[in-house]
């Protein structure tokens, strides 16, 4: 039995529920058992973390379940296998910290609190990592926009991408509108500018 | 004036009777100790002449001695992750490489194996050789920054120049391939966007017969030179515990006493074939850090040689014509061809619903891009997985009651890319 | 202007033997553009590529910038190189005041040009912005050849020699006229 397979037995009576996609081993665990749970992937051999990372499922199509799901990439050196816990919360849950653990969950988890806002009960330091201080929202979230500007020439010609990329795709048009969700043209008040 | 002695006094001076007394001085104190010291801050601000980039860093020093650090980073974040939800996956290719700039090849290729993995899609061995070359290559290239930029930063500027004109040649083989020096959009999912001109391999062996004998020029340069050794044995120290610890990985951590490399554990396009050993050493100072790199750089060499030899003619993209573009000779005849190449031009392939990740070893360490599919034709989630961000966590170890000129030394051994930390 | 009244008596004596006033600003522009000393802001990728162009091969020194000051306030250039994200903007606009008259901006590469290919929430779409611009280097990432031709156009601004699309030609420096 390899070394995932006995840590999947391991997780089974914590109410870890394991998944399987192109060789990928991942077990779904509540909130409340995740710190019990890498506590017995690291004992059992699973040294080094390689990241912990979340995934809003907001636009998922054909999502049943809660919105975010953060997910423990843990890998075992020794054994050279790779195993995902996942931990699916809802928006306002707290999740437990790890970092006693590893300290190099640290920036990890600051990371995910940034872009998602979940938060990690215990974390020494739980504040943004890579945002500026005065962004106010999370900018992985789905409701999040993704900011795109229309770009403006001199002589009153302009381009809008999301415009440009939601007549390919059929999607709806970008957040942007302007001048009324037209690709490209002129900008009918350059005109008294130029 | 007479100068009064510590026994001429009957009870302790205090500290407040040398400020608001005339006639007592620091010198009447009983003993240093008395003073109330504070640590100072400073800032090592987003501008600073060590050429790491917009790396910024408060310091807590008492005196000289380092007692806290705090790496403060997001100065050059860009939004990678959330732009390249909003692209298809041939147009992700063009975002990867501008994040770790240093080892764009390496990006690419962790992209594109991710891509690949979640359409099961069969990549022709010349590709696979192809890429190693110039993984390789790129390797080698981001190594010999790491020289001069961390050289330069000690101090020493000559090794710099040296290290540059390698560097040059260097990009004068990849703008022989795809016509750009850096930021290349070379790779495609499925293989190459095409075939390495003639004149490449022997190009390519030329630089590999001459650039042994400049790692020596290197390794004379720096590796004796007492300044260097006394800057770096002994600095930085990260025992293999602490180094898995913080989530260290690379030559870092191959410094540290650990042989973890992925391209031996988990291999990937092909480097099962190319016999190679993975260097450890159990120092963990600065100076092995260092030094690992350059057994590095002999390591690429001997991949690449034996790459160049496997090399045969072949395709180099995939034949399937749901992913890869369809010749042009063929849209010329058939219409399925024309259909195909319509389809992947506006909107770009839909692979299956699922979750991928491949980890790769990138010049600082594990790279793995991990894809969440909704079955459309922009990936839905992409989460990288950088080396640099999570390296950069062991700077607080290395550098704690070290003086602060070890602290430039340490931030230039752990290698941080900016744009790989801020993503 | 002001280097009118710094240089009043010599001017009178020049003007009296004949010589016109003008050469004495040829002259001095002439030194400040072979004289321009680059503060080192690069940002990521075009970074790199300037940090190529001060090599052996394309030598920046060569052309004046023979030193990268890390301090701005020794230096008369800011070559922008690589995006500007919104966290770093306040950051360069207190570098840039710091930069003693007369300065110059190169803002080196797409994206601190026109915000490159990141339309986002992360980056700014134009540097000139937050600075003033005087050359606009296109390219992802410039060659460093580029960087060297847009430093000769940047010299040849300095010197009066710069004009516009319409051929108006463009004022020498914002800091003369004082």
């Amino acid at each position: 039995m390899s070394l995932v397979e006995r840590l999947v037995d391991e997780l089974k009576p914590l109410g870890g529920k394991p998944a399987e996609f192109k060789r990928m081993i991942s077990v779904t665990i509540d909130s409340e058992h995740i710190v019990e749970a890498v506590k017995n992937a690291k004992t059992a051999g699973f040294e080094m973390i390689s990241d912990i990372f979340g995934i809003d499922y907001l636009n998922y199509p054909q999502h049943q379940g809660k919105r975010f799901s953060v997910a423990y990439n843990l890998y075992s050196i020794s054994a050279n296998e790779r195993i995902f816990i996942r931990v699916n919360i809802n928006e306002g849950e707290v999740l437990p910290t790890i970092t006693h653990l590893w300290n190099g969950a640290s920036f990890m988890e600051r990371e995910v609190y940034d872009m998602f806002g979940i938060e990690f009960d215990g974390h020494p330091d739980l504040r943004k990592l890579i945002t500026p201080e005065d962004l106010d929202g999370h900018p992985h979230r789905k409701d999040f926009p993704i900011g795109e500007t229309p770009t403006l020439f001199n002589e009153g010609r302009f381009i809008d991408p999301a415009a440009f990329r939601s007549g390919l795709t059929g999607q709806d048009a970008g957040l942007s509108g302007h001048q009324g969700g037209m690709r490209k043209g002129y900008r009918t008040d350059a005109n008294e500018e130029a | 004036m007479t100068v009064k002695k510590p026994s001429d006094f009957g009870a302790e001076v205090t500290a407040e009777q040398v400020m608001t007394q005339p006639g007592v001085t620091v010198t009447d104190m009983p003993s240093a100790s008395e003073f109330e010291t504070k640590l100072m801050r400073l800032n090592v601000g987003p501008q600073h002449p060590s050429t790491h980039g917009v790396l910024r860093v408060v310091v807590d020093l008492d005196g000289e001695t380092v007692k806290r650090i705090v790496p403060q980073i997001g100065y050059l974040h860009t939004g990678f992750e959330k732009t390249m939800e909003h692209r298809t996956y041939q147009q992700g290719v063009t975002y990867s490489n501008r994040m770790d700039y240093l080892h764009g090849f390496g990006h690419d290729l962790a992209y594109v194996l991710s891509v690949e993995k979640l359409l099961d899609a069969n990549v022709p061995v010349r590709a696979q050789q192809v890429r190693v070359i110039l993984n390789e290559l790129n390797r080698i290239a981001s190594h010999l920054v790491f020289f001069g930029t961390g050289i330069l930063d000690m101090g020493a500027l000559t090794l710099f120049f040296y290290t540059m004109r390698e560097r040059e040649q260097i990009l004068d083989l990849f703008e022989m391939v795809c016509g750009v020096r850096m930021n290349y959009g070379y790779f495609r999912v499925g293989g190459l966007s095409r075939d390495i001109p003639e004149g490449f391999t022997d190009a390519v062996r030329q630089f590999i017969t001459g650039f042994p004998k400049m790692v020596d020029q290197y390794v004379g340069l720096f590796a004796k030179n007492d300044i260097f050794v006394n800057r770096t044995k002994g600095v930085g120290v990260l025992s293999r515990e602490t180094a898995l610890d913080y989530g260290l990985t690379g030559p870092s951590l191959r410094a540290s006493g650990v042989g973890l490399d992925f391209r031996k554990a988990q291999p990937y396009s092909g480097y099962e074939n190319y016999d190679f050993d993975v260097p450890t050493s159990d120092k963990g100072d600065v100076h092995a850090r260092f030094m690992m790199r350059i057994e590095e750089l002999a390591e690429s060499l001997k991949i690449i040689e034996q790459a160049l030899d496997a090399l045969e003619p072949g395709p180099v993209k995939d034949p399937d014509r749901r992913i890869s573009l369809p010749p042009r000779q063929e849209l010329e005849t058939s219409m399925e061809a024309v259909i195909f190449h319509f389809k992947l031009a506006t909107e770009g392939f839909h692979p299956p619903r699922g979750e991928v990740y491949v980890p790769t070893e990138s010049a600082r360490g594990e790279l793995g891009y991990y894809l969440v599919s909704d079955g459309g034709s922009m990936p839905y989630r992409v989460k990288v997985r950088v080396p640099s961000l999570i390296n950069l966590q062991s700077l607080e170890p290395a550098c704690i009651d070290g003086v602060f000129a070890d602290m430039v030394a340490n931030i230039a051994s752990l290698d941080p890319v900016m744009g790989d930390v801020d993503k | 202007m002001a280097l009118q009244d710094l240089f009043e008596k010599d001017i009178q004596e020049l003007e009296n033997e004949g010589i016109l006033f003008s050469s004495l600003e040829k002259l001095v522009a002439w030194g400040r553009s072979n004289s321009l000393w680059p503060a080192t802001f690069g940002l990521a990728c075009c970074a790199i590529e300037m940090m190529q162009s001060t090599n052996s091969r394309n030598d920046l020194a060569r052309f004046g910038s023979e030193v990268f000051r890390a301090s701005p306030r020794q230096s008369d250039v800011m070559i922008v190189a690589g995006r500007l994200s919104k966290k770093m903007a306040p950051v360069m606009r207190r570098v840039y005041d710091q930069m003693p008259d007369p300065k110059w901006v190169i803002s080196m590469g797409a994206c601190a040009s026109s915000g490159g290919m990141f339309n986002n929430y992360a980056i700014v779409q134009n540097v000139d912005s937050v600075v003033p611009v005087d050359i606009f280097v296109p390219g992802c990432p410039p060659r460093p050849e580029a960087l060297v031709y847009a430093v000769m156009q940047l010299q040849k601004k300095v010197r009066g020699e710069a004009f516009d699309q319409q051929g108006i030609e463009l004022p020498m420096v914002e800091g003369w006229k004082a």
